[in-house]
């Protein structure tokens, strides 16, 4: 399976858009920062609200892309998640599961190279962004609401593990 | 000749960035990512909800200083590209100054503002209006752009605050009017630290 990628500039306001969504490219300094930040704020819950954010905002660009592109089974579903993580430059992500949940791994991730480049490595899991992702994507294969799955990294590249490792649990 | 921005849109605009293989985008000796512009403005506006007092006013500048580093690095990456040089730097022919516009130009082409400098006095202040920019989009009921406050305050370091990496953190910007606020623009001025 291969999706569909569509990249428009809007002339006027010159916003960029792919497949219809608005899209703004940053680099993984940005990206980490923002991680780094999320630790620093974690008082305030910021590592939790950099996730939801992540699903609140990736939700809609895939149910639009299923609707646009009459994918229907859960499968396709998950399939164009995977694959849509790649086409937005986060890495590879392999995912299977059923509504009741499943697993998910990276074997490149922009998040765990690109701190890894910035700070070198580091003993804990840190991609909030990509829990956030996965929830949205095992959500809108099986049509729930936000915030139905728990998503949780076993595993994190920037310890040191070969792959990134996440477990998804319907709530 | 000087650089103009509308010339520089028109031959840079036409960017597609898409992950490799791997699933990457590596770029300007960095890796680019391509989100939703919706998940920066999420972010943002629920973290300074979430945040009261003290912690609110650490956060703003932590914001800020996100963009001010990843500003500092990616934008002297971009001055340094193939597509840069190739572009902008034949009609640079006022040195410093026009650099900056064309790191302007190129922050427009790319998405983040359509932005340009209204003032500038070399290596002390420069004033910026952008008419578009995506941290506009929500309405939060305060300024929301801190992109835009760090990337500027980075041009001007990468501009005069002096080689790098070593000016970091020369300037400083604030945000003095917004969209998100009512206003007809942005406006963000930049001074010394």
């Amino acid at each position: 399976m291969s999706i569909k990628v569509e990249h428009s500039f809007d002339d006027q306001t010159y916003r960029h858009y792919l497949n219809g969504t608005l899209t703004v490219m940053h680099c993984h300094h940005y990206m980490a920062l923002a991680t780094q930040l999320a630790e620093q704020f974690a008082d305030i819950g910021a590592p939790q609200i950099l996730a939801d954010a992540a699903e609140d905002s990736i939700r809609p660009m895939l149910d639009d892309y299923f609707a646009k592109n009459g994918v229907g089974s859960a499968d396709e579903k998950l399939a164009v998640g995977v694959e849509y993580y790649a086409v937005i430059g986060m890495g590879k992500m392999q995912a299977s599961g059923s509504e009741a949940g499943g697993q998910a791994s990276l074997s490149a991730s922009h998040m765990d190279q690109g701190w890894e480049m910035k700070w070198g490595k580091r003993d804990t899991p840190m991609n909030y962004w990509t829990r956030g992702y996965i929830a949205a994507v095992f959500a809108a294969a099986f049509g729930k609401p936000a915030r139905s799955y728990v998503v949780t990294e076993e595993a994190g590249m920037i310890t040191g593990a070969p792959e990134s490792k996440f477990t998804i649990r319907l709530k | 000749m000087t650089v103009q921005r509308d010339v520089v849109v028109k031959q840079l605009a036409d960017v597609r960035p898409l992950g490799n293989e791997e699933g990457l985008i590596p770029q300007f000796g960095v890796l680019i990512n391509n989100l939703p512009a919706n998940f920066w403005n999420l972010a943002t506006m629920r973290l300074l909800d979430a945040a009261q007092g003290e912690r609110r006013k650490e956060l703003e500048a932590a914001l800020v200083d996100c963009a001010h580093q990843c500003g500092y690095n990616t934008g002297y990456g971009i001055v340094n590209s193939e597509e840069f040089q190739s572009v902008v730097m034949p009609m640079v022919t006022e040195g410093a100054k026009d650099v900056l516009r064309g790191a302007y130009a190129v922050f427009t082409a790319w998405g983040w503002a359509k932005s340009g400098i209204a003032q500038i006095k070399e290596g002390e202040k420069m004033v910026i209006r952008a008419v578009d920019y995506y941290e506009a989009d929500e309405k939060p009921g305060y300024h929301m752009a801190y992109m835009i406050r760090g990337v500027s305050a980075a041009f001007f370091d990468i501009a005069y605050g002096g080689d790098y990496p070593n000016g970091l953190n020369t300037f400083d910007c604030e945000q003095t009017q917004g969209i998100e606020m009512g206003d007809k623009f942005g406006e963000f001025v930049v001074t010394k630290k």
